[in-house]
């Protein structure tokens, strides 16, 4: 999931790939509430992920965003 | 306002002839015409623009800033950098509250409105990019402009159709001579050959429809003229008061000596047959600068190549400044950048007055026998003590800029 999240963040959002490790907060990564929608309708669309931004802000690190996808995804 | 000196002090292009002002102004000298058929026309009734050659925002900005960046708003973010690093301001330095961002465009971002309406038609409203109202609205030039410098001065967009370029410079003068800041960085942004404004366009019967010869296609004051091709691109100016540029020691480009504006309360969007309103613009700038009209020696006409505009603002040339100054239309070259137009036009009348130099109208082959000015007709070297920018936009908005040397 680290990796799928990795490839939506570089390729889609155009985060710098060295950035976006598993401590890395969303400031880090430049995540605005704006880019927290944008990464919340990615996962839906790319990984058929319903996961909304309101959830998506309460995760700290992009690791708190990856243990969000696993359970989204075991939940299917 | 009279006789207030405001000196460029730092100059900015993107343009169809290049990236930069010395690819831009090589472009321009040189009568290489931009225009060409555009692969994002296909399905359009008329395919020809002016594109920027080579325009990677990825690599001149970054790319995550550039993600959320409409492309008119890139245009200017690049054009900004080369002007402000001309002027030899460092904006790590500077003090922000001091520091102006005055802008023009025409349309803001259609580019991002036209994708994101597909989104909404193809897969419904719940998949809308938030980005969309960020990347298109026409304040964002400014806004994100002065995000990108920390510029915190009065900020602001002017919208006049094709003159809002011309219309952000002569606001930025005028907010030079009140005090109001000390450095302003005016222009015009644009970026708008996408389907549905090119359609639009076209359905005006405003475009050059010239398919077999597209180079050919934007030739101001030519007798074969038969419409304008649509460019993109941004022209942005250092502008400060002549007095503060002296005192820092900054190189001086030129003057922008006064400033005229009117509309012609005629009609939505032909200018008014006589160029009255034009006149009236180019009347109010001269009187601004305390110059004469008969003293005009160049002017870099908004010279669109469309039937109606090159013979009423000929015509006002002719009429209003009887010094026979040596006319030129960078458009042959360019193609007409609409909002931008009035900014990139002016940063080519500062640089003929620094260099010396005129442009020739490209693509001129046989000048229009009622037009009675004198045309460049090849690139002519003369020095100037007097310029003129001229733009009218669609609503019949006019202005002038009355530029002069160092």
């Amino acid at each position: 999931m680290l990796e799928q999240l990795k490839e939506i963040l570089s390729n889609k959002l155009k985060v710098s790939p060295e950035a976006i490790t598993p401590e890395a907060t969303r400031e880090d990564i430049e995540l605005d509430s704006l880019a927290v929608v944008e990464l919340s309708l990615l996962l839906k669309s790319e990984l058929d992920l319903d996961i909304s931004d309101d959830d998506l802000l309460e995760a700290e690190t992009v690791a708190d965003m990856v243990r969000l996808m696993e359970e989204r995804s075991a939940k299917v | 306002m009279a006789g207030m000196d405001i000196a460029v002090t730092g100059l900015g292009l993107v343009t169809p002839g290049g990236i930069g002002v010395g690819p831009s102004w090589a472009a321009v000298c040189d009568g290489r015409p931009a225009a060409a058929l555009d692969p994002v026309l296909a399905d359009n009734p008329v395919q020809i623009s002016c594109r920027v050659p080579g325009f990677d925002p990825e690599i001149l900005l970054s790319a995550r800033r550039a993600h959320r960046l409409d492309r008119f708003v890139q245009f200017a973010l690049v054009a900004a950098h080369e002007a402000v690093a001309d002027a030899g301001l460092d904006p790590q330095t500077w003090d922000g509250a001091r520091v102006g961002v005055v802008l023009g465009c025409a349309d803001g971002g259609p580019g991002t409105v036209e994708d994101q309406h597909q989104v909404l038609r193809e897969q419904g409203a719940g998949r809308v990019s938030p980005l969309l109202l960020p990347m298109q609205l026409p304040n964002m030039l400014a806004g994100q402009t002065a995000i990108e410098f920390g510029a915190t001065g009065p900020n602001l967009v002017v919208a006049t159709a094709c003159a809002s370029g011309a219309t952000a410079i002569g606001t930025a003068r005028d907010l030079l001579a009140l005090g109001r800041c000390d450095i302003v960085l005016a222009g015009g942004s644009e970026a708008m050959v996408t389907p549905l404004v090119m359609a639009g366009f076209a359905q005006m019967g405003a475009l050059s429809k010239r398919h077999d010869d597209p180079a050919s296609a934007s030739r101001p004051f030519d007798s074969d003229r038969d419409g304008f091709v649509a460019g993109e691109g941004a022209g942005i100016l250092v502008m400060e008061r002549v007095a503060d540029a002296r005192a820092r020691g900054a190189h001086v480009h030129g003057r922008i000596i006064g400033y005229g504006a009117t509309a012609d309360a005629h009609h939505m969007t032909s200018p008014h047959p006589d160029g009255a309103g034009i006149e009236a613009a180019v009347r109010a700038a001269l009187a601004d600068a305390g110059a004469d009209p008969d003293d005009v020696q160049h002017v870099n006409a908004h010279g669109t190549s469309t039937p109606l505009n090159d013979l009423s603002e000929a015509r006002m040339i002719q009429r209003t400044l009887r010094g026979d100054p040596l006319v030129t239309s960078t458009k042959g070259v360019t193609g007409h950048l609409l909002g931008a137009a009035g900014a990139v036009e002016a940063a080519f009348a500062v640089l003929s007055v620094e260099h010396e130099l005129i442009p020739p109208v490209a693509n001129l082959v046989m000048p229009d026998p009622r037009i009675e000015i004198k045309l460049a007709q090849t690139l002519t070297e003369m020095p100037i003590d007097l310029a003129l920018s001229t733009s009218l936009g669609f609503g019949g908005q006019n202005t002038a800029l009355a530029i002069a040397p160092a």
